[in-house]
């Protein structure tokens, strides 16, 4: 017998298979309904005021400020570039909401591992724990993400859901991208002595944009 | 696993007197039973999620071939490679397979105690494959040379101090560093060529996704994605117990498992990899492999089907007064603690690890912060049980615990022994405790006894001293 068959026999005996596809499908239905009754706590009604609140705490420590649209994005890159020190030089996530943009001051630049400011626009936020959430594809490379030092991201604030729920609900049935990505802060490590420092692999800041 | 020199409590032993372990665990474990807390304070109804994550998980693993070929199916589909393995060394021989197909010369590797479980370190050394270890910890016990002494945090027995001087000793740039940032900069700098350099990128699995065919990897630092998206090819090894049945489920279970690991509410990325590249891509891997393990889980479903709802979180650990003292490598093992002593036994075969299940106090500590509520004490005892019935335990103890057999299961011989040994043992008894008891100084040379009352607990009754 090969391992496949050996592993599938020894499974199919100690757990007998009895119920039908829709039955199966009604009781994780059931079990994640269950959940949502003991959730943690939203601190804020209003999704953005949460998302800020969960990714600006002390243990994520992101930036955020608010534009009004996507226009004023470039000038609120080059004056974070400006505050940090940096270039006004960035890696442009291949996003059309972003290269559609004028960045008059910015100078676009190529992704490369020591790429110091990085931009991307995300497909959406999760407000209970300030996560960004991207699906990799032509237009969102995962590299973008994880090869900056700064990493700077645009958010639409009307694609921030409350719940990794929602989220899932939102999702059910789409095709899987290749990679989803969730980020909840800049990249961190507590490997020695438990103590958090920044910077690990990934960006050492991020700065979240809401758009709208 | 290589196997540790000495016994258990030989080790155990040696890690008691070990100044600079003790220090390096006391930071490590304290911290992380802080952040714990405070997550769990913030979150009043988290002991019935608790119980729902378990139902989850059982939900998954009561239709385990059911959810398990879904998976299989979805993951073919979305063009992944899918290798069965029953046991270590078929695992191991999969992954060196396919790195020489890919004629890989250097692999980066992002934490995964499944490999560790299986000894992949070992079997990529033997082959001739260069191993880089990107997880921070992992990298500090690569260059020490040492196997991981903690599930979440494999460097738990290293101090700041050690860090600095081993980063010192190996790193291009020789400077002392004080400052954890400062290290953690100096690591970046040093891993950034390999990143980009390796040819295989290895990751584990924190799920297995049915309805979708993608794996889920959750990390802080950003190693995973970056050890698994630029090489050409990705290898993904997973124990099969880490199936759940939606992307949902995985989500609702990453709540309960991030808190009770780092006390953060998300872990900084959390990633579903669904097969390679796609048509359009700028990056990720042309080749995406699952090796899928079964190494005592089908053994475990008929055994103790609660251990497998394991997220490998590490609560247990950092909250083990026996963990705490002895530190991960005393146990062994690859997994170490309280879960570590129930898995051990199933891999490594009781004979040889009987003495974990002994390591426990019982005071179900374990078994409150666990995130999936396994009964890990009772897991415990059914093995010390097992050891007794299989004759593992040595003569002298199974003669006394037959004579506490008999004489505890006749009332009157055991209520005539205690009136008999009371006295005896409170004439041995200072300021309230025992320090030596016949007989038994193996036991007390390291223990203090309490002095037992003037009467039993029955006859105190009687005479109306207890109400």
């Amino acid at each position: 017998m090969n391992a496949r068959d050996a592993i599938f026999s020894a499974l199919r005996r100690l757990r007998p298979e009895h119920l039908l596809t829709d039955a199966l499908d009604a009781q994780a239905r059931e079990l994640a309904a269950a959940m949502k009754t003991c959730l943690p706590p939203l601190e804020f009604s209003d999704l953005v005021e949460n998302f800020t609140a969960r990714v600006t705490a002390d243990k994520v420590g992101a930036t955020v400020e608010r534009l009004a649209d996507w226009s004023g994005l470039p000038e609120a890159v080059a004056r974070y570039a400006e505050t940090n020190g940096l270039e006004k030089e960035a890696a442009l996530q291949p996003d059309p909401r972003l290269t559609a943009l004028n960045w008059g001051g910015v100078r676009p630049a190529p992704l490369k591992p020591d790429t110091m400011l990085a931009v991307g626009a995300a497909r959406g936020g999760i407000a209970e724990t300030g996560s960004l959430v991207f699906h990799s594809g032509p237009d969102a490379p995962t590299l973008y993400n994880f090869e900056p030092l700064h990493h700077i991201v645009a958010l639409e604030a009307r694609t921030v859901v409350a719940r990794f729920e929602d989220y899932a609900a939102a999702e059910k049935g789409q095709p899987q991208p290749r990679n989803v990505n969730f980020i909840t802060g800049a990249s961190g490590t507590t490997d020695i002595e438990g103590v958090l420092a920044r910077g690990a692999h990934g960006p050492r800041r991020l700065h979240i944009v809401f758009i709208g | 696993m290589n196997a540790p020199a000495g016994t258990f409590k030989e080790r155990a032993h040696k890690a008691l007197g070990d100044t600079n372990l003790k220090v390096a665990l006391d930071r490590t474990t304290g911290n992380a039973r802080t952040k714990r807390a405070a997550a769990v304070a913030a979150w009043p109804d988290f002991d019935e999620a608790r119980k729902q994550s378990a139902a989850i998980k059982d939900h998954a693993l009561d239709n385990f071939a059911y959810y398990l070929e879904q998976f299989e199916r979805n993951a073919l589909a979305s063009g992944a490679k899918i290798h069965w393995a029953r046991d270590a060394k078929e695992a191991c021989a999969a992954v060196i397979d396919i790195c020489r197909q890919a004629k890989a010369k250097t692999a980066t590797r992002s934490k995964s105690m499944l490999g560790e479980e299986i000894g992949l370190p070992h079997a990529l050394a033997e082959a001739g494959i260069r191993r880089v270890e990107t997880d921070l910890a992992e990298h500090i016990i690569q260059l020490a040379g040492e196997t991981p002494s903690h599930i979440i945090w494999p460097a738990a027995h290293r101090t700041r101090e050690d860090v600095s001087r081993l980063f010192q000793q190996h790193h291009r740039d020789h400077r002392l560093l004080t400052e954890v940032e400062a290290m953690v900069a100096s690591a970046r700098h040093e891993l950034r060529d390999d990143f980009f350099g390796a040819d295989v990128g290895i990751s584990g699995a924190n799920y297995l996704v049915a309805e979708t065919g993608a794996i889920c990897t959750i990390t802080n630092e950003g190693n995973a994605e970056l050890t698994t998206t630029p090489p050409r090819v990705h290898i993904v090894t997973a124990g099969i117990e880490k199936i759940v049945a939606t992307t949902e489920h995985a989500l609702q279970l990453t709540r309960v498992l991030v808190r009770s690991a780092t006390g953060a509410d998300l872990t900084q990325y959390t990633t579903f990899h669904c097969g390679p590249k796609r048509e359009g891509d700028r990056d990720g891997p042309e080749e995406f492999h699952i090796v899928l393990v079964d190494h005592g889980r089908t053994q475990m479903l008929e055994e103790m089907p609660e251990m497998l709802r394991c997220l490998r979180c590490g609560a247990c650990l950092n909250h083990c007064v026996v963990y705490r003292k002895i530190g991960g490598h005393a146990y062994g093992g690859a997994y170490p603690g309280p879960m570590g002593s129930a898995l051990t036994p199933v891999f490594d075969g009781l004979e040889n690890t009987r003495d974990l299940p002994h390591a426990c106090t019982m005071n179900g500590l374990c078994k409150a912060v666990c995130p999936v509520d396994i009964p890990l004490p009772t897991l415990l005892r059914d093995w010390r049980a097992k050891s007794f019935e299989a004759g593992y335990e040595p003569p002298g103890v199974q003669r006394a615990l037959k004579i506490w057999t008999f004489v505890a299961t006749r009332p009157r011989l055991y209520r005539a022994a205690l009136a008999v040994a009371l006295p005896l043992l409170r004439r041995l008894g200072k300021d309230g405790w025992i320090s030596r008891l016949p007989f038994a100084s193996a036991w007390t040379e390291a223990r203090d006894f309490p002095t037992p009352p003037r009467q039993t607990f029955l006859a105190q009754i009687a005479s109306g001293e207890q109400q």
